[in-house]
């Protein structure tokens, strides 16, 4: 799957007028605070319905402006051409459209192009809590299987039903015992579907770090993740929803006191390790930095190796972090790669080489005072 | 800018506070109805009085209607046997257009949504085991036609639960679509295929 063609309105501030793009490399240099990640981001928000760098859809407006818009051609094997709108405005919220036709949710476009950002921001993936790795891990699997997106939204909607009741009530804890009874059923059966995923998804993905870690350090360190959940790992749905079902019951008490729910899919954590030592702890700089790049060449060869179609890939200012060696090992391994790539870079340096090798579908631009120049 | 017609002003504010109708389009209907004669105009405001003042609620099944009971609950033809129990009086709209279904209907009015204040408490659920209690054994059937949503499930199990004692038996309609669709979008024909392939919970 790529993206052919890329158009912004009040979009930042920077606008894209029909930017079309290589089925392969694309590289987009230019000065830092020119607008490259802009590019980037409209592409993501096209594929995820969301920034990868903003945290709110009102931050990406143009200043001054109430509403913005992208658009992008697409093209892949499957679905052979169709255009995907993003519109925004203060007033009526976000929508998107395929092929000109709105979807009811959504959450429907995830995943109808796959994509993997690698980006600075990817720091806090390994150095930072929990909730990081989930929000990757959930990425991760949502792409891939809109059956998991929907148990993770129901999943979200149950808890703040079942949360609400567990900080309002107030009546016997008999009555609110039969109260709590219709979420905690529903609870179990979409926490068990998301547990069982996560753990199935983790088990074959861990095979695709593993190798894109041992490509990118010289030095001999096995690296690995766990899932860490209230149950063991192997167990088929039925063994994880009795299990979920006996620590919901053990932690009602604990729960009734604190008003909130204590069990479940929304607690779990994914540990990095570097041989026997836990990354987040004891990993020196550059061992996070590498780590996170083998997560996401992860992530792509792992996509790459499920889907008929390879994800679109995003590299936004990652060069500019990384020694000779460790870029000329990822760009061979991205030039190998068929599917779509698009980088950004401040520097220019490492890709004079990349652009001078025959045969490579480079497109390469430059951004300057809000021009984009065909190099 | 200045105001021609104080009363046109007012029509347009009162017509822009209607679902899906922005400033832009009451204006064109204001305009619209303007330019019509009197009978149609009057006609229409008596038919909007009308509907607060002679619209009510069916007694037994809880739906809109102006006569109590309801047609389908006074209707003889109606077997006495299903209860179809919907969230919203626009659902017995959607199922009655399939033609599928020859029962009668109970409306909850809601469903259990801790995060909005709605507990059992707060909709039609003590009338429905009121109605099945008090049928003797004449309703045999309570067909659950809720959205496959967390609150509609969560009130499905909850109904499900309080009529457990009763000899009755309790299915839902089967979703031939996508998870988190409501009813109201759902087309004819599969909300028609999924009354017929309802199953037993
Ligand atoms: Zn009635």
């Amino acid at each position: 799957m790529h993206i052919t063609r890329l158009s912004t309105h009040h979009f930042r501030n920077h606008r894209a007028r029909d930017v079309t793009w290589s089925p392969h490399l694309n590289l987009i240099t230019g000065p830092n605070g020119a607008g490259k990640t802009n590019l980037m981001d409209a592409v993501h928000y096209l594929c995820m319905s969301r920034s990868f760098v903003s945290s709110s859809d009102r931050y990406v407006v143009s200043e001054g402006e109430s509403e913005f818009r992208i658009d992008g051609d697409f093209k892949g094997e499957i679905r052979s051409e169709f255009r995907v709108s993003c519109l925004y405005s203060r007033g009526e919220g976000k929508r998107i459209f395929v092929n000109d036709s709105p979807l009811d949710r959504i959450s429907d476009l995830i995943g109808m192009v796959p994509v993997v950002v690698l980006s600075p921001e990817d720091r806090k993936l390994t150095a930072e809590g929990p909730s990081e790795r989930r929000s990757f891990l959930d990425g991760l699997i949502s792409q891939i299987s809109s059956k998991y997106l929907h148990s993770l939204m129901k999943y979200r909607r149950i808890r703040k039903q079942r949360n609400r009741l567990l900080q309002e009530f107030e009546g016997s804890s008999q009555q609110l015992r039969s109260l709590l009874e219709p979420w905690d059923v529903q609870l179990v059966e979409e926490g068990s579907n998301i547990v069982a995923r996560r753990y199935e998804v983790l088990s074959a993905f861990r095979q695709f770090l593993v190798d894109q870690f041992k490509a990118l350090y010289e030095i001999d360190l096995q690296p690995d993740l766990t899932y860490q959940t209230f149950c063991e790992p192997g167990e088929d749905v039925a063994q994880i929803q009795q299990q979920y079902e006996k620590v919901l019951a053990s932690s009602r008490e604990k729960e009734f006191e604190r008003g909130t729910t204590l069990v479940g899919p929304h607690r779990d954590e994914v540990v990095f390790y570097l041989g026997e030592m836990e990354l987040r702890n004891y990993g020196s700089q550059g061992q996070h930095r590498l780590f996170s790049v083998a997560l996401k060449l992860a992530q792509l060869f792992y996509y790459s190796n499920l889907l008929e179609d390879d994800p679109i890939m995003l590299l936004d200012d990652v060069f500019g972090n990384l020694d000779r060696q460790k870029t000329t090992i990822l760009l061979d391994t991205l030039q190998k790669h068929p599917g779509q790539i698009l980088i950004t870079s401040a520097s220019e340096a490492p890709f004079r080489e990349l652009s001078a090798t025959p045969g490579s579908e480079l497109l390469w631009y430059r951004l300057e005072d809000g021009e984009l120049i065909e190099k | 800018m200045q105001i021609t017609s104080e009363a046109l002003e007012r029509a347009v504010e009162q017509l822009a506070k209607l679902p899906g109708t922005g400033r832009k389009s009451a204006r064109r209907i204001a305009m619209y109805l303007l330019k019509q004669n009197k009978e149609a105009v009057f006609e229409l405001a008596d038919a909007l009085k009308e509907l607060k003042t002679s619209v009510i609620r069916c007694s037994q099944c809880g739906t809109v209607s102006d006569t109590d009971p309801c047609r389908i609950c006074g209707s003889p033809k109606r077997s006495a046997h299903q209860i179809c129990v919907v969230e919203e009086f626009q659902d017995v709209y959607f199922i009655e257009k399939t033609n599928e279904f020859r029962g009668r209907y109970h409306v909850l009015g809601g469903v259990i949504s801790p995060m909005e204040n709605i507990g059992p408490d707060n909709i039609r659920i003590k009338e429905l085991i009121e109605r099945v209690g008090e049928s003797g054994e004449e309703i045999r059937e309570v067909i659950l036609a809720l959205n496959p949503d967390a609150e509609g499930e969560a009130t499905a199990y909850y109904i499900h639960k309080l009529l457990k004692p009763f000899d009755v038996e309790v299915t839902r309609i089967a979703y031939g679509i996508p998870m988190g669709s409501d009813l109201e979008y759902i087309d004819e024909a599969t909300l028609s295929r999924a009354f017929a392939s309802r199953n037993a919970i």
